[in-house]
């Protein structure tokens, strides 16, 4: 198994043939599709289409299992806010009352087709980052000539993230060694300690920026001078080449982003009122 | 012969320390020399290693008194970037000199600030690789491998840029002994193939003793005991003095010459204290 940013892929799967910046593209592009569909079945069709493509590059589909608790907290943060909390609109139509509180449709249906945008994003960015190690993304970056710099800060934010992550784990048991442990304590009190935490990882921060800088040096990169001038070969992008079908996926992706774009402009496709679901889920309620 | 390194009249002391630290430090290694550095904690080491790379005074602010030349130049005349091509360090704690995601991205990291072309990058790739074992690691994260990988790949790091001067801060602090050797193994093969100077700062004097040709103690930010790895062991008292604890075979000649049994000069490795030992049994027997 190969480790990626959010679990692991087999050694051997179809995802490798393609260009990490096919994978990049895909997420950028895709993951806009839904901004310009409002009709639920459609941003449906996405997600499962996702997911073929996660089970086409063998991700472990379970992976998705984790996101339930975070698809159920976002879908109960918005009934609350559209259905619940939705305010009173004596224009829309009413369907029912409950514990006094109004519920019209046109909250209901606004509530169904964003939960119903914002889930296929989510399945992009997932689907992208469990085929994609962070070498994939720096890749993707420079082989669209994103400035060297740029691509290893960002870089070096993703690692940072983990070393933090590490850190706070050694300040805590090292804490808790020593008597210190909040385990079972109330929140109050937890969020009142929690600088006992914060003041040594902030400490331990700046050692690590210390030891890395003085890496970078040791390493020959300089910020300023003749050192800084040098022309870097970029080694890690001869491992990659963009084939002939990397086009053809490249192309395909914008393709059907700009056939989305004309479809919904220019003959109204994937709109509220050409929702079949959605006029289906109204004749239900009203 | 050329000197690599010549350290004259030299002190350094931290920005808000009472006290400095390197104090007036002489210090001569010629090109191709094995530099063994031993010391008590807090003696000095780092800060003389940081020196001579440059990173005294450039990363950090204090007094400097003397002068650090490399290859003839004072470390503070190199332009920015350019010391750091002759001189290269692997630093006692591995994981804080990694830069990049992938171990071979790390190893390629440095190469690539020197300039080199991929056919060039891609030979000394192999090379090092070879060298110190670490070729099936390539596509891993530098920080998920093992403490005795993690120290191979920054040591692979460092000499892929094929720096003329490489100094080792506590290579195998962190390592268990198996780990150590290995890392000791790369050191001697580049002693035997390259005609590097290696400069290895290091506790553990069993694996560095039979390499260094000379040996160097810090003491207090002092330079107490200079000279050739032999005469330098025959001073016990000093080092034993300075609680540093030298390979168990020597500290058993000592103790034989201490009380007498034993006229000879300290034997420095194990084969050497070995053969004396049959002619110490030999001696012995004779009626």
């Amino acid at each position: 198994m190969n480790k990626t940013l959010l679990g692991y892929v087999p050694t051997r799967s179809p995802i490798y043939a393609i260009h990490p910046f096919v994978k990049l593209f895909f997420m950028l592009i895709v993951s806009l599709f839904p901004m310009f569909v409002a009709a639920p079945e459609w941003n449906m069709a996405l997600m499962l289409a996702i997911l073929l493509l996660m089970w086409i590059s063998r991700v472990d589909v379970r992976t998705l299992r984790i996101y339930v608790p975070v698809a159920i907290s976002m879908g109960s943060i918005i009934v609350i806010s559209y259905i619940i909390m939705g305010g009173n609109h004596p224009e829309f139509q009413l369907i029912t009352r409950f514990l006094g509180i109004k519920i019209y449709w046109e909250r209901i249906r606004d509530a169904v087709v964003v939960y119903f945008r914002i889930l296929p994003m989510i399945f992009t960015m997932v689907f992208f980052l469990t085929t994609s190690r962070e070498r994939d993304l720096i890749v993707a970056m420079r082989s669209v000539r994103v400035p060297f710099v740029v691509t290893y800060v960002f870089a070096m934010a993703l690692r940072s993230a983990g070393m933090v992550i590490e850190d706070f784990q050694i300040v805590r048991q090292a804490e808790q060694a020593r008597g210190f442990d909040t385990t079972g304590k109330s929140l109050g009190y937890r969020i009142r300690k929690y600088v006992m935490y914060m003041i040594p990882l902030f400490a331990l921060s700046l050692r690590r920026a210390e030891e890395f800088t003085n890496a970078l040096v040791a390493r020959g990169y300089a910020f300023t001078g003749e050192a800084s001038r040098v022309k870097r070969a970029d080694y890690v992008l001869t491992h990659y080449s963009f084939k002939y079908y990397d086009a053809i996926f490249t192309a395909l992706i914008g393709l059907t982003f700009i056939v989305l774009l004309i479809l919904r402009y220019g003959f109204g496709y994937f709109s509220i009122e050409r929702s079949w679901l959605l006029n289906w889920l109204k004749d239900v309620l009203t | 012969m050329t000197l690599a390194i010549e350290i004259e009249d030299y002190s350094w002391q931290y920005l808000n320390t009472p006290k400095p630290a390197l104090n007036h430090i002489n210090l001569q290694v010629e090109e191709g020399t094995f530099l063994g550095v031993i010391g008590p904690n807090g003696s000095g080491k780092t800060s003389l290693a940081y020196s001579i790379d440059g990173l005294i005074p450039g990363q950090y602010n204090g007094i400097k008194h003397g002068q650090v030349k490399v290859f003839g130049k004072e470390v503070e005349a190199y332009d920015r970037g350019q010391l750091q091509r002759i001189v290269g360090v692997v630093f006692s704690d591995p994981e804080a000199q990694f830069t990049a995601m992938t171990v071979e991205d790390e190893l390629v990291f440095g190469m690539e600030n020197l300039g080199m072309s991929i056919p060039e990058i891609r030979e000394r790739l192999e090379w090092v690789t070879e060298l110190t074992g670490v070729g099936h690691l390539l596509l891993k994260p530098p920080y998920e491998i093992s403490g005795g990988q993690k120290q191979r790949v920054a040591l692979a790091a460092v000499l892929a840029m094929t720096p003329q001067v490489l100094i080792l801060d506590e290579p195998t602090s962190m390592l268990d002994p198996v780990s150590r050797r290995r890392v000791f193994d790369v050191l001697a093969r580049l002693k035997s193939e390259q005609r590097n100077t290696i400069i290895v700062i290091e506790h553990s004097l069993e694996n560095l003793v039979p390499l260094a040709s000379r040996m160097l103690m810090l003491s207090d930010g002092e330079l107490t005991l200079e000279g050739e790895t032999r005469e330098f062991f025959q001073n016990m008292d000093l080092l034993v003095a300075q609680g540093i604890h030298p390979p168990g075979a020597m500290r058993f000649y000592y103790e034989l010459k201490k009380s007498g049994q034993y006229p000879g000069s300290l034997p420095i490795t194990l084969p050497e204290a070995s053969q004396e030992l049959k002619g110490l049994v030999a001696r012995t027997r004779q009626p």
